[in-house]
C-alpha cells in the first residue's frame, strides 16, 4: 500500500486490512524476540482498543455522511463517521473546495472511490461529538420558575409552552408577576405602534427576533416566519459584533453591493493582513486561508504582512509585523496611500478608465469611479452628488440613464463616463451648463487624495504608531507585486468608532493597485452555485404573504430625517438634531447591539416579545454585561424567548427556553461560500437523530418545530396546510422541517442540473443518511439529483472555471473611491454630513470626544481575539480544545510587564471606566503584543453553559448528560468551563447614550478596540 | 467474518509461520518486505492551528491532558522583531528506540514498518520507558492502570489504508507521511531534499519523523 498525496493506493485489493495489521503485528514480534514471541506478539494488546478508539470510514458497519460544517461560521465540508447511531469521528469533504486548498478532487468522482481519501478539518470542527454530546444541553422546554436571572427553571409541557407564547396572559401569576404579557396573537394586528409616528410601523414590529449564528437554511425559515408570515421588520442579525466595521468599509467602496472582500489566497503574490486572524479566526478560517497562506509560503509563493496589535498565530511566517495602534488603521492606510500618491506607485490604468467596458480592453474585470466628477460647489442642489448629464443640460434626462460625466483625457468639456476610454483622473474645474451656470466640480481621485493629503506621513506615523520608515517600507512592497497584491481585511481592521473610514482607506488601497476583480487580488465571494428557493418548489412566496413595514428598532437602513421625531423637533427648536439615539441610513445592518439599546431605551419604540436564537448577547456583545438589566427588567423586554441547546449567560433572564438540536441533528442548510473567489453550495443535512424531546407527532423539539406549531397555533400564513407552491400547481404542506428543507435540496440538484445519481450513490445515501427517511417528500427523479448532491455535500465549481483570464467571472465590477450616500448621509446627533471619500476618523463616542484622550487615565489599550480551537461563546464543551487550552490569559507586552513588576501567572484585575469592579485574569508575558496594548482572547470566563450551579426541577431527565451533570432539581457545575476572564465585560460604555454600549455613528459597530483600561495586582 | 476473510487470515498466519528469516533475526529481510512509514513536518507550513493533536484526541481517546502528539509554542526575538514558533512533536519512532531498550518487561517494541508500539498484555506499568524517550513522547494512561502510550501512527488507520489523524487533519500539508521505500507524491519530493533535521540532534538518533526548518525563524524551530 502507499500514498499519493493523501490519497490511499491499493495494492492488493481484495486483502482485508486488518488481517495485514495482524500480520505485521505478528511478524513484528517476530522481530524483536524470535518466533515465540511472534506468536504471543500475534495478540499484542494495542492500546486503542482499551481505549476505546473511534471508528473510522473503513470500519465495518459505520455509516458515512457528508455534511457542512458549522464549528465557526466558514461552511468547510465534514464527513462523519456513525457508528449505531452515534457519531464518532468528523473529517473534511473531499469534494469541498474549502477542505483542499481550493482543488478538491473532481465533483463526478463516485463517492465509493473517496472514503479513504484524506480530508482534513480543523479541531472545531473534530470537536463535534464532544458538541453534539455536551451533557449539559437541554431536551425539554424550561420555563422559569424564579424572579428572571435567578437561575430556576422547570421543565414544562411543549403544548404548553406553545399555547402561553402564542395565547399571552399571565403565565407568571405563580410566581406573583401580575402583569397581562401580551402573546403573539395580541401582536397580529395592522394597529400603528404609534399614530403620530407612523413610519416606525405597526405593532407586529414590536415581535424581536434576533439571530445569533444564524446561516442560510434556518435564516429562510426564520424569515419566512418572522417577516413574511407575522409581518414584523425586526429579524435583526449580528453582524455589527461579527465584524461591522471592515464590512462599513467594503459597502463604501462597493457602493453598497458587498461588505466583504479579501485577497486571493490561491493566487496572491504579497497580502497585506489588516486586522484578520489569519492563522486562528476569519471566515473562511484556519482550515482554508490559513491552510492557503502557510502551504504556499513554503513554496515560497506568498509572503504577507501583518498589521495589527498583536502579532498573532501568523507571525511565524510573516515578512513583518507592524503593531499598529488600536483603533488606527485608517491612519496607516492613509498613510501607505500618501506615499502611494507622492510617489506615482498607483495603477493608473486601472483607475483611470472610467467604465467596464473601458476596463476589459485592459483585462480587468473592475473599473473605479475615480475620474468620475463631483459637485463640490456648495449652493448647489446637488452638492456632493456626482456631475451627471442632467446638471448639465436643461431638457429633463430619463433619471435611470442619466451618466456619469468625466472629462476625457483631451478638450475641457465634460463627456459621458461611457463614452471614453480613458478619462482625466486628478482635476478640479469649473464646469458651464446649457444654461451658462458654472458648476466647480473635482474627480472622485482629487477628493479622495485632498483628505488624504490633510495629515503628512508623519502625522499619520504619530496617530498610527508606526515610524515612517515602516510606513514607506510596507507601501512599497505593497505597489512591487502589480495586480498580485492586496489587502486581506477583517474583524479588527475597522471594529471601532469610526471604523466606517478606517476600513475604507484600507480598502482603497487595492484600487490603487488595481487588483480588484483579478486573479490574486481583492476578491469577493463567487457566490452559490444553485438557487435553493426556485425551480421545482417555490419557497417564497405564499397566499398571505406579508411584507413587513416602518423602521427597525436598531433604526438601522432608516432616516431620521424622515421621522416624525425629527420634524416635530425640528419645528420645535428650528434644528431636528440630535436624535435622541443615532440611526443608521448607510449601515450595512444586522445591527443587534442597537437593537438591545433601543429595546433597553424603548426608542424609537418599545418590545413587546423578543426571541433570541442561538445567541449569547451578554456575553458576545462588548458591554453586553450592560443588558443584563435591560432583560431583567420585564417592562422593557414583557416577554423573552429562546431558542438554544443549553443554558448561557444571556438566556438565564429568558422566560422560556426551547431546546434546540445541534448541526449535526439539523440545521439544514445550503452554505455558500464567503469571499474571496470561490464559488459552490455546501448542503448541510443531519448526521445522526435528534437527541432533543419530541412532539406527540413524533417531531424534534427544535426551531422549525417550534415556528411551526407557533404559526399554527396563531393561524399565520406559509405554514401548515398549502403553503408552498409547486411547478407542478399543487401546494405543499410545511409541517416538519423537512417539508422545507428537503424541496430546497431538490431545488438545489434541479437548479445545477446534477445528474440523476447512479445506483451505488442512491444506495449510498439511503443506507447511510438520516435524510434518506423523508426522501418520499419527492419523486424518483428529484430524490436521485438530490442524491447526487448529498453524497457529495453540494455542488462545487473549481477555481479555475471561476476567471476568464486573471479576471474574476463574479467580481465587484465596479469600485468607489467616492460614495455620494455616504456623503449624502448625516450624523443623525449633530446633522453634520459624513465625508463621502477617505477621511482621518479618530474613535469618538457619541458626543464627539476621542476615546484615547478621554481615558487616558487608564494606561492600556485592550484588545480582544479569537483562537484557533475555539468560536465565540459556544465551545467550552469541546474538551479536547480545553485540553489543549485549558484558560485564557491577559497579554502583555514583556516591557509593560517589566515596568508593573508582573510575570507570567500573576493575577490582574482590569478595570476599565465603565466597569470599576472590573475582571482578574492571570497575565501572560509576551512580544507579541504592542506595547501599552493587552490582548485577551474570548471563549472563556463563562458563568455559564455548566460554570455555574442552577434549579431546574428534574434536572436529571432535562439535561442530555443526566446523572453526570444533574442531581434531582440541582444542575451541576464544572468549574473547568468557568476558567478565564471575558474581555467584553469590561468593554466601554457610552455615558452619553444612557450608558449603553460604545458604536460607530455611521454604522453601528460596536466598539471592540477602543476600551482602555488600568492593571492591578489581584 | 466472511469465509474470503477466514481464509485470507489463515494463510496469514501460515505465512508468519513461514517466515523463517525473521526467527533467525533477520530484519532487513522483513523489512525489505513492508512498508517503513515515516513523517516529514514541514515547520513553514504549521500555522500551529490544533487540528492534528485534536484528530489525535478524537481519533485515539488518549488520557484527558496526555497527548500522542502536542505543538510546542515558543517566541523568538525581541519586540517588535518578534514571531511565535510551532513545532509539532510526537513520538518520533526512532530507529533504535531508548523506550524499547529500558522496558524489562519487553512490553515496547518496534515493528518491521519501523513503529515502535507498546502492548498492554505486557504492560506492567512501571514507567521506565518514560523518562526513557528523550521527546518526552510517553506518558502513563491513569484511567488503564498507568500502561505507557504513545503515538504509534495511527497503525489502526494505516491497516485501513487511512493516513494518520494528524495527517489527515493537517489542511496545510505540513505533515507529509509515506513510505520511505516506495515514496509517492509530496512526500516523496521532501524525502529527497537536502537539510531535513532531526529533534534534538546531539542526540543522534536516527528517527523515522524528520523536519523542515522554518526559513523564518533564526534557529529553525523547537528542534
Amino acid at each position: 500500500m502507499s500514498f499519493v498525496d493523501g490519497r490511499y493506493v491499493e495494492r492488493g485489493k481484495t486483502l482485508s486490512r486488518r488481517v495485514l495489521f495482524k500480520l505485521a503485528a505478528a511478524a513484528s514480534g517476530a522481530v524483536a524476540f524470535g518466533t515465540v514471541s511472534a506468536r504471543a506478539a500475534m495478540d499484542w494488546l494495542d492500546p486503542r482498543r482499551i481505549q476505546k478508539a473511534a471508528s473510522t470510514t473503513r470500519d465495518d458497519g459505520v455509516k458515512v455522511i457528508h455534511s457542512v460544517c458549522l464549528g465557526c461560521n466558514t461552511r468547510c465540508g465534514n464527513r462523519a463517521v456513525v457508528k449505531d447511531g452515534r457519531l464518532e469521528l468528523m473529517s473534511g469533504n473531499p469534494y469541498h473546495s474549502y477542505n483542499h486548498l481550493a482543488n478538491p478532487i473532481s465533483y463526478a468522482t463516485p463517492v465509493q472511490e473517496t472514503l479513504g481519501l484524506a480530508s482534513p478539518v480543523c479541531g472545531k470542527a473534530q470537536a463535534a461529538p464532544q458538541y453534539l454530546y455536551n451533557p449539559y444541553r437541554i431536551l425539554k422546554p424550561l420555563k422559569r420558575s424564579g424572579p428572571r436571572g435567578a437561575g430556576k427553571f422547570e421543565p414544562i409541557e411543549w403544548d404548553q409552552l406553545i399555547a402561553e407564547i402564542v395565547d399571552g396572559g399571565r403565565p407568571f401569576a405563580g410566581l406573583g408577576e401580575d402583569r397581562e404579557v401580551k402573546g403573539l396573537k395580541a401582536l397580529d394586528t395592522d394597529d400603528l405602534i404609534d399614530p403620530k409616528a407612523p413610519e416606525l410601523g405597526s405593532v407586529r414590529n414590536t415581535f424581536v427576533f434576533m439571530t445569533g449564528r444564524l446561516q442560510s437554511g434556518r435564516k429562510e425559515i426564520i424569515d419566512r416566519f418572522v417577516k413574511s408570515s407575522f409581518g414584523s421588520k425586526n429579524r435583526v442579525g449580528h453582524t455589527d459584533i461579527c465584524g461591522l466595521g471592515f464590512r462599513m468599509g467594503n459597502w463604501a467602496f462597493t457602493g453598497q453591493k458587498e461588505v466583504e472582500l479579501k485577497a486571493d489566497p490561491w493566487g496572491a503574490e504579497y497580502i497585506l493582513v489588516f486586522g484578520a486572524n489569519v492563522y486562528e479566526g476569519l471566515q473562511p478560517g484556519i482550515n482554508v486561508y490559513a491552510a492557503a497562506l502557510a502551504n504556499r509560503h513554503s513554496k515560497g509563493q506568498v509572503k504577507f504582512t501583518i498589521v495589527d496589535p498583536r502579532a498573532q498565530n501568523a507571525s511565524c511566517h510573516a515578512e513583518d509585523w507592524i503593531p499598529v495602534k488600536p483603533g488606527q488603521d485608517g491612519a496607516f492606510a492613509m498613510a501607505m496611500i500618501r506615499w502611494i500618491l507622492e510617489n506615482g506607485r498607483y495603477n493608473k490604468e486601472f483607475l483611470a478608465a472610467p467604465n467596464g467596458e473601458a476596463a476589459k480592453k485592459h483585462g480587468n474585470a473592475c473599473h473605479s469611479n475615480a475620474t468620475h466628477l463631483v459637485i463640490t460647489e456648495k449652493d448647489h442642489p446637488a452638492y456632493g452628488k456626482f456631475l451627471r448629464l442632467s446638471d448639465l443640460l436643461q431638457e429633463k434626462v430619463d433619471p435611470k440613464k442619466d451618466p456619469y460625466q468625466v472629462f476625457p483625457a483631451a478638450g475641457k468639456d465634460p463627456v459621458d463616463s461611457s463614452k471614453v476610454d480613458t478619462a482625466v483622473l486628478d482635476a478640479e474645474a469649473s464646469v458651464k451648463t446649457a444654461s451658462g451656470a458654472s458648476i466647480a466640480v473635482k474627480t472622485a481621485f482629487r477628493l479622495m487624495k485632498e483628505g488624504v493629503m490633510e495629515r503628512t506621513l508623519q502625522e499619520y506615523a504619530e496617530l498610527s504608531g508606526v515610524p515612517v520608515e515602516k510606513i514607506e517600507k510596507t507601501a512599497r512592497e505593497f505597489v512591487s507585486h502589480g495586480t498580485k497584491a492586496a489587502v486581506c481585511q477583517y474583524h479588527g481592521a475597522g471594529n471601532y468608532a469610526g471604523g466606517t473610514h478606517a476600513a475604507y482607506a484600507v480598502a482603497i488601497l487595492n484600487a490603487l493597485v488595481g487588483s480588484v476583480d483579478r486573479m490574486g487580488g481583492y476578491n469577493k465571494s463567487g457566490g452559490g452555485a444553485a438557487k435553493w428557493d426556485k425551480g421545482l418548489y417555490d419557497l417564497k412566496s405564499f397566499p398571505g404573504k406579508k411584507k413587513p413595514g416602518g423602521v427597525m428598532i436598531s433604526r438601522e437602513k432608516a432616516a431620521y430625517e424622515k421621522s416624525s421625531e425629527y420634524k416635530k423637533k425640528k419645528e420645535e427648536t428650528g434644528s431636528g438634531y440630535p436624535a435622541k439615539r443615532p440611526w443608521f441610513p448607510f449601515s450595512k445592518g444586522g445591527l443587534s447591539t442597537e437593537t438591545l439599546s433601543g429595546i433597553d431605551q424603548q426608542y424609537p419604540y418599545g418590545c413587546n416579545i423578543l426571541v433570541t436564537y442561538f445567541f449569547n448577547p451578554v456575553y458576545s456583545i462588548p458591554g453586553g454585561y450592560r443588558f443584563v438589566e435591560t432583560l431583567k427588567d420585564p417592562q422593557k423586554v414583557p416577554l423573552h424567548i429562546s431558542v438554544d441547546t443549553g443554558i448561557n449567560e444571556s438566556n438565564l433572564y429568558a422566560d422560556y427556553i426551547v431546546p434546540d438540536i445541534t448541526y449535526l441533528e439539523g440545521h439544514y442548510g445550503w452554505l455558500n461560500p464567503h469571499a474571496p473567489t470561490l464559488k459552490f453550495t455546501g448542503v448541510r443535512t443531519p448526521c445522526v437523530e435528534p437527541l432533543t424531546g419530541k412532539t406527540k407527532d413524533g417531531r424534534p423539539f427544535s426551531l422549525e418545530t417550534f415556528l411551526v406549531d407557533l404559526a399554527e397555533r396563531a393561524k399565520l400564513p406559509g405554514f401548515g396546510a398549502k403553503a408552498m407552491p409547486g411547478k407542478d400547481g399543487q401546494e405543499y404542506p410545511l409541517h416538519t422541517a423537512e417539508d422545507f428543507y428537503m424541496r430546497a435540496i431538490a431545488n438545489i440538484g434541479f437548479n445545477a442540473k446534477v445528474p440523476a445519481a447512479p445506483e451505488p450513490e442512491v444506495a449510498f445515501v439511503e443506507r447511510n443518511y438520516p435524510v434518506a427517511k423523508h426522501r418520499a417528500l419527492l419523486n424518483d427523479d428529484q430524490w436521485k439529483k438530490a442524491c447526487f448532491v448529498l453524497a457529495r455535500g453540494g455542488v462545487f465549481k473549481k477555481y479555475d472555471d471561476l476567471f476568464d483570464g486573471e479576471m474574476h467571472k463574479y467580481g465587484i465590477k465596479k469600485v468607489y473611491l467616492y460614495n455620494e450616500k455616504l456623503a449624502q448621509a448625516r450624523n443623525s446627533l449633530t446633522g453634520e454630513r459624513f465625508s463621502g471619500t477617505l477621511k482621518y476618523t479618530p474613535p469618538v463616542d457619541s458626543k464627539g470626544k476621542v476615546i484615547e484622550k478621554a481615558d487616558q487615565g487608564y494606561p492600556f489599550f485592550m484588545v480582544t481575539y479569537k483562537m484557533h480551537v475555539h468560536t465565540q461563546s459556544r465551545t467550552t464543551s469541546h474538551r479536547w480544545a480545553m485540553e489543549v487550552v485549558p484558560e485564557n490569559f491577559v497579554n502583555m507586552c514583556a516591557a509593560d510587564a517589566a515596568e508593573l513588576g508582573l510575570k507570567t501567572g500573576d493575577a490582574v484585575r482590569l478595570i476599565s471606566p465603565s466597569n470599576a469592579d472590573g475582571i482578574v485574569g492571570k497575565v501572560q508575558v509576551t512580544n507579541l503584543v504592542r506595547r501599552g496594548c493587552l490582548g485577551v482572547s474570548f471563549h472563556y470566563g463563562h458563568s455559564q453553559l455548566g460554570a455555574s450551579e442552577l434549579s431546574i426541577k428534574n434536572a436529571e431527565s432535562v439535561m442530555l448528560g443526566g446523572k453526570e451533570v444533574a442531581k434531582k432539581d440541582r444542575l451541576l457545575a464544572d468549574k473547568s468551563l468557568g476558567t478565564g476572564l471575558n474581555p467584553n465585560m469590561v468593554s466601554r460604555l457610552d455615558e452619553g447614550l444612557a450608558n449603553t454600549p460604545l458604536v460607530d455613528v455611521i454604522g453601528g459597530i460596536p466598539d471592540f478596540s477602543s476600551t482602555r483600561v488600568k492593571v492591578i495586582r489581584a | 467474518m466472511s469465509e474470503r476473510r477466514k481464509f485470507l487470515k489463515k494463510s496469514g498466519l501460515l505465512a508468519i509461520l513461514g517466515l523463517a528469516g525473521l526467527a533467525a533475526g533477520d530484519r532487513k529481510a522483513e523489512a525489505s518486505n513492508v512498508e517503513q512509514w515515516a513523517m516529514i513536518i514541514d515547520l513553514n507550513r504549521c500555522t500551529g492551528c490544533q487540528s492534528c493533536v485534536i484528530a489525535c484526541k478524537a481519533q485515539n481517546k488518549t488520557a484527558p491532558g496526555k497527548f500522542n502528539t502536542r505543538i510546542i509554542t515558543e517566541e523568538e526575538g525581541t519586540y517588535p522583531q518578534s514571531r511565535i514558533l510551532f513545532t509539532p512533536v510526537q513520538c518520533n519512532q526512532c530507529e533504535d528506540p531508548p523506550c524499547v531498550a529500558a522496558c524489562p518487561e519487553h512490553a515496547t517494541f518496534q515493528l518491521p514498518n519501523g513503529i515502535v508500539v507498546t502492548d498492554w498484555n505486557k504492560c506492567t506499568s512501571k514507567g521506565d520507558c518514560v523518562p526513557a524517550c528523550p521527546y518526552e513522547a510517553r506518558f502513563l494512561d491513569p484511567r488503564h492502570g498507568g500502561k505507557s502510550d504513545k503515538c504509534d501512527f495511527c497503525i489502526n488507520r494505516l491497516n485501513q489504508g487511512l493516513m494518520p489523524a494528524c495527517v489527515e487533519a493537517c489542511s496545510e500539508k505540513a505533515r507529509l507521511f509515506g513510505d520511505m521505500k516506495n515514496p509517492q507524491g509530496e512526500f516523496a519530493e521532501y524525502l529527497a531534499r537536502s537539510g531535513l533535521v532531526t529533534r534534538k540532534p546531539d542526540l543522534k538518533l536516527k528517527t523515522r519523523v524528520r523536519y523542515v526548518p522554518s526559513s523564518k525563524s533564526v534557529k529553525g524551530g523547537v528542534l
